[in-house]
């Protein structure tokens, strides 16, 4: 029983701070209808930078979010102004193409500054400890802090977006961009907005992951194709459908803890064979294509 | 009959570029009589391998405009039929490549009738999906020898076997694939004009009207993503027997789809020369940038970023890709 709920507690922590990878990509999609194949790369950045301030500068780890949340804003932005505004007068195959050359160039200048061997954290308040749930269920400390953290970032975009009026001003953009610049609402710059915040929050989910996943610069994969699983589950471009995806997917990843214990409860010998830890992520693909193939608006999705 | 000379028609095209390609095939011919480097040779065959797998893409992304990104797993397929039926059981490669391209069509019905509800972006996500899928599955089936792969040891056999396709000079691989690669042209040339090519490239300007022009537009996609998948599982059982040491990672990565699209994206999707530019481009300076600022220099990485800015640059300049740039240079000489 006791695998059972800590496969479960386990999914739906990773699921929290998935969910806040996913943010990003969503609110750019939502706003501006370009699928960013870089997103995992802002994530790793955001992990190398968490990590680099953390070590250069000895603090720990967990407050180098403001830092990470500042380097992914202004990156964004960059990004936006310098490369993606091109992008968008091209058809949707340049877009791809583009996203694609970033990706590749991010990830290989990572490549290039930093090696290619895996970097973890070592130290930090909370680095090695865990804390006792009950019911035999023990989560390491840093996993539970990024999850809190997550959510709490992730109220806080959530937030943004629905109470102010630089928010609501997004939100229109994303509903329908023409009708926003009639109503006088400057577009051009709530995209570049969408950039900054989308790849901020991404950069600020690095820093909370880098606590307990080590770092290299073909880290940022697979966590783009989780990202598109969860925004596909949840909607894209909606951001509450992000979060309730975010859990899924979670625990989805977590499907090996879960067939074990009915390995063990069943006792079927059959079922012990099968290699299932290899398969963590397909899962993940799997739920993608038959949800995208079955309800392509996704579960909570407000447009296609 | 008919289909055969549409497929050497290649009158519709401005007498500059059937120069131009007609040298360009005199080199490709002519090119292993040079002296040459084993490092050229190894290139050029690369360079010939990956037209052919862009001219495959070019079927479905570049006429039908449906951007493919799970290639990989096609080729992952032929490889992998080659290599298991030659070390198993000792069937040769013309035997064993068709069978390949049979399992890479069935399978891409198989994955394709529901792909092709989906359009755009979400199409392209959900190819990238599949393959990812099969990778992981390839890396654990003990029968395909899961993650550690398939060897093919020349030691067996007497080289050169043409029936097995093993030999161990390059210069016969040249010569194979480039006949590969003029069929593969041939082939292309008769796609572009024959019925399912003009249905595509009308799905590709509308679907709406398409349809409404009795086009069945589901069923069109499906049949040409089919002819790509048998072009890329072609070339993947011809990769088997050349590089004789395959992996999942090598041969089925998405890095491989995704090279396979950038190809033939950068070069000019949706033209007969498309394919063959960016490959002609992109490979030499794929494998000279890595020998000389990766190899010698020791900067890990800066052959991809270089590539990756000029893939970059034309996407946000010239979206047509290569060729996109060369129709502009005539466009303004035309005037």
């Amino acid at each position: 029983m006791d695998i059972l709920v800590s496969s479960i507690v386990a999914g739906v922590l990773i699921g929290m701070v998935l969910a806040l990878v996913a943010l990003g990509l969503t609110i750019i999609f939502g706003v501006m209808d370009i699928v960013n194949f870089a997103h995992g790369e802002f994530l790793m950045i955001g992990m190398y930078t968490g990590l680099l301030t953390a070590q250069a500068t000895g603090m720990d780890p967990l407050f180098t979010l403001p830092v990470a949340a500042a380097v992914g804003f202004l990156l964004g932005l960059l990004c936006y102004v310098g490369f993606v505004k091109f992008l968008l007068r091209g058809p949707m195959v340049a877009q791809l193409l583009g996203t694609f050359g970033l990706m590749l160039f991010l990830r290989n200048l990572a490549l290039l500054i930093f090696g290619s061997e895996d970097r973890a954290l070592h130290h930090g308040l909370l680095v090695g400890k865990s804390f006792d749930l009950g019911m035999g269920v023990i989560v390491p400390a840093t996993k539970l802090a990024a999850a809190g953290l997550s959510v709490v970032a992730f109220l806080a975009v959530w937030l943004m977006m629905n109470r102010t009026k630089v928010g609501k001003a997004l939100t229109a953009t994303a509903l329908n961009a023409q009708g926003a610049r009639y109503m006088g609402i400057p577009t051009e710059r709530m995209n570049a907005l969408a950039w900054g915040i989308g790849v901020g929050s991404v950069t600020v989910a690095g820093a909370l992951i880098v606590n307990f996943w080590s770092v290299n610069p073909f880290v940022g994969l697979l966590f783009t194709m989780i990202a598109f699983a969860i925004v596909a589950l949840g909607g894209f471009g909606s951001v509450p459908g992000a979060f309730f995806a975010g859990l899924v997917v979670g625990i989805i990843t977590e499907i090996p803890g879960i067939w074990d214990f009915f390995t063990y409860t069943l006792n079927w010998e059959w079922m012990a064979k099968v290699p299932m830890t290899s398969f963590k992520y397909t899962f993940v693909y799997l739920a993608y294509f038959i949800i995208m193939v079955i309800r392509p608006s996704g579960l909570f999705g407000w447009r296609h | 009959m008919e289909a055969l000379k549409s497929a050497f028609d290649f009158s519709d095209f401005p007498r500059s570029d059937l120069i131009v390609a007609g040298l360009g095939a005199l080199f490709i011919l002519l090119f292993p009589l040079f002296p040459h480097s084993s490092f050229a040779m190894a290139t050029m065959i690369q360079f010939l391998m990956f037209s052919l797998y862009g001219m495959g893409w070019n079927t479905i992304g570049g006429y039908g405009g449906q951007v493919d990104l799970g290639k990989a797993q096609y080729v992952g397929i032929g490889a992998y039929t080659t290599a298991v039926m030659l070390i198993r059981w000792d069937i040769p490669f013309w035997i064993s490549m068709p069978i390949g391209m049979c399992f890479a069509v069935i399978w891409s019905f198989m994955i394709g009738y529901p792909l092709f509800r989906l359009k755009g972006h979400y199409f392209a996500i959900a190819t990238i999906a599949t393959s990812l899928v099969l990778l992981d599955l390839f890396q654990v089936w003990d029968f395909v020898g899961a993650a550690r792969g398939l060897e093919i040891s020349p030691i067996k056999y007497s080289p050169p076997d043409f029936w097995r396709l093993i030999f161990k000079e390059d210069i016969y691989y040249y010569y194979v694939i480039s006949g590969f690669f003029f069929v593969g042209i041939f082939y292309i040339n008769w796609f572009r004009n024959s019925r399912l090519g003009f249905q595509l490239r009308c799905i590709k300007d509308n679907e709406d009207v398409a349809r409404s022009l009795g086009i069945n537009v589901h069923w069109a996609k499906i049949k040409t993503y089919a002819i790509a998948t048998a072009f890329v599982s072609m070339v993947g059982s011809f990769h088997a027997c050349y590089i004789k040491n395959i992996e999942p990672e090598d041969t089925m990565s998405l890095d491989i789809s995704i090279l396979i699209a950038l190809m033939a994206m950068l070069g000019g999707a949706g033209s007969l020369w498309g394919p063959i530019i960016g490959a002609g481009v992109l490979i030499p300076l794929k494998s000279y940038l890595k020998e000389w600022l990766g190899a010698r220099a020791g900067l890990l990485g800066i052959d991809l970023i270089i590539y990756a800015l000029i893939i970059m640059v034309i996407s946000a300049v010239e979206p047509r890709g290569i060729w996109g740039v060369i129709e502009r240079i005539r466009g303004k000489r035309g005037k």
